[in-house]
């Protein structure tokens, strides 16, 4: 690791302060920059350490209009395990965090730490390649070259997958996030903290420099919601998704009354997927349905050389996913 | 010919002497606290930190980059807590952080600043050591040992969390723990006779 000055704040108007200065980066475990310094892929003069600031920026709770509030700092252990997620609506964000890496590390991470993750791609996380993601190319390596774990869906010149799988199950929920920028607060769609092209040149998240992610809103969800998540790996544990899905589904009357699907790990983005979300609606679930929504999930597919496994794989996971759902 | 080191001399402590000879001086002074209107900055020198471990305080020389692990393990000579990946891939360098278990190697030390760290050393005191400790021996849970440091301290945590945990539990616990020799069902057996009150 380069050496580096190690900010501490005591609230939010000093990190922000702090993280508009140049070549500072924010930090909230450092689960991830960590290795990305180590791996000298980030040599920042400066990191500011968020960790302080958990009093304000950590827990969940339950707001009054029914709404879940998740602070950015709170930790996997702990949304896996908190009473206000106990919900059948909710299992999907449950059932991502409980399953994520390994229990020391969601001991640490927090949750936007996931969601703002730096991909995983071999390529780009070692210096030695010269990829055009990381700056160091002309062209995407893995397109051509070994591309087991790389995208299937909405890629462009770079097929990165994005890492989070706190992502889909967020997105499927409807879920907001804010930012505080300048001392301005702004809350938007989750969707807004992807690139809506995610090229090469695109980071993986739309975050200004010094801008700062304090909390993410999950709203109230309507009677019979319920939702899950579920995800491939190689290993059971202790591993990052080959191919993830997030479901929501609104029950009533035996039938899907509203329906959202989120894909995990196959694009540079999480991708949601509406129209094998409307195919959903309406309709009384069935192996059949769930066989129609999978196929419309990856509709558009266009694999790489080493990964058109992950099309097979992805559908059997959209139909467990909306099995666990909706059983 | 080379000369063996005085027998009243460790191997850790002979090679970290030579080390340390072998070793420029390049720490820059610390940074001093920034006026009390700003947040406060350290480094990117050397700097001292008061960590509480195993129940003390203990102070010790950082860089902000320094690791957990590295501190624990360079700057305490607490070497319980193995380096293995130093990616936070293997639990080699468990140790408990305010009781949770954290990879101490993708922790920075400043980080651990005011928290509760517990390490294998906590776990023996001379040649009496702790019921786990005893039933890791017991039931041979363990071939080359480089994982057990890690291993001990992971199963530490699911006994104080669960009282007696299940099987499942237990799996659960120590997958963030990679042993090459597959110990793993001794491992368990290990947790499970401690927990039915076995090695005291």
């Amino acid at each position: 690791m380069k050496p580096f000055s190690y900010v501490v704040p005591k609230d939010l108007a000093e990190a922000a302060a702090a993280a508009a200065q140049p070549d500072t980066v924010l930090k909230g475990a450092g689960v991830d920059l960590v290795d990305r310094m180590k791996e000298r892929l980030q040599t920042p003069a400066q990191v500011v350490n968020l960790l302080p600031l958990r009093r304000e920026l950590a827990g969940v709770a339950r707001t009054a209009d029914g709404a879940v509030h998740i602070g950015a700092l709170t930790t996997l252990t702990e949304l896996e395990q908190h009473a206000e997620l106990q919900d059948p609506a909710l299992q999907a964000l449950r059932q991502s965090a409980g399953m994520t890496a390994t229990p020391h590390v969601r001991n640490r991470a927090t949750v936007a730490g996931n969601i703002l993750q730096f991909t995983r791609c071999w390529y780009v996380r070692s210096e030695a390649f010269h990829c055009l993601h990381g700056g160091r190319g002309p062209t995407c390596l893995a397109v051509t070259g070994e591309n087991r774990y790389h995208a299937v869906l909405g890629w462009l010149d770079c097929v990165r997958v994005h890492p989070s799988n706190l992502a889909p199950p967020l997105l499927a929920l409807g879920a907001e996030y804010t930012t505080t920028l300048a001392g301005k607060e702004r809350r938007r769609a989750l969707a807004e903290l992807f690139p809506a092209e995610p090229r090469a040149q695109n980071p993986e998240h739309t975050l200004l420099p010094g801008e700062i992610v304090t909390a993410l809103h999950v709203p109230k969800q309507p009677a019979g919601a319920r939702s899950a998540y579920c995800e491939s790996r190689e290993k059971q544990t202790f591993d990052w998704a080959t191919t993830a899905c997030a479901v929501r589904v609104v029950l009533q009357g035996g039938k899907i009354a509203a329906a959202d699907l989120v894909l995990g790990a196959v694009g540079p983005n999480p991708l949601p997927r509406p129209k094998a979300a409307a195919a959903l609606v309406g309709e009384a679930p069935s192996a059949a349905l769930f066989q129609k929504a999978a196929e419309l999930a990856f509709a558009g597919a266009n694999p790489l050389a080493h990964n058109d496994y992950k099309l097979t794989v992805g559908k059997a996971i959209v139909r467990q996913a909306l099995d666990e759902a909706t059983r | 010919m080379t000369v063996p080191p005085d027998p009243g001399v460790s191997r850790r402590s002979f090679l970290k002497g030579s080390a340390v000879a072998g070793v420029a001086t390049t720490g820059i002074a610390a940074v001093a606290p920034a006026a009390p209107a700003g947040p406060t900055t350290f480094g990117p020198g050397e700097h001292e930190i008061a960590l509480q471990i195993n129940g003390k305080e203990r102070q010790v020389k950082v860089e902000t980059r320094t690791t957990l692990l590295d501190a624990l393990r360079d700057g305490l000579d607490l070497t319980g807590a193995k380096k293995v990946c130093d990616r936070g891939a293997c639990g080699g360098c468990t140790v408990l952080v305010d009781g949770a278990t954290v990879t101490s190697c993708m922790t920075l030390a400043m980080d651990a600043v005011g928290a509760e760290i517990t390490t294998i050393e906590s776990l023996s005191d001379g040649d009496a050591v702790h019921p786990l400790v005893q039933n890791f021996v017991h039931c041979d849970a363990m071939q080359c040992g480089f994982c057990t440091p890690g291993m001990v301290m992971s199963s530490l945590s699911c006994l104080q969390r669960r009282g007696k945990p299940t099987v499942a539990q237990m799996q659960q616990d120590l997958s963030g723990n990679l042993c090459r020799c597959g110990t793993y069902g001794r491992v368990m057996q290990a947790i499970q006779r401690t927990a039915q009150g076995g090695g005291k």
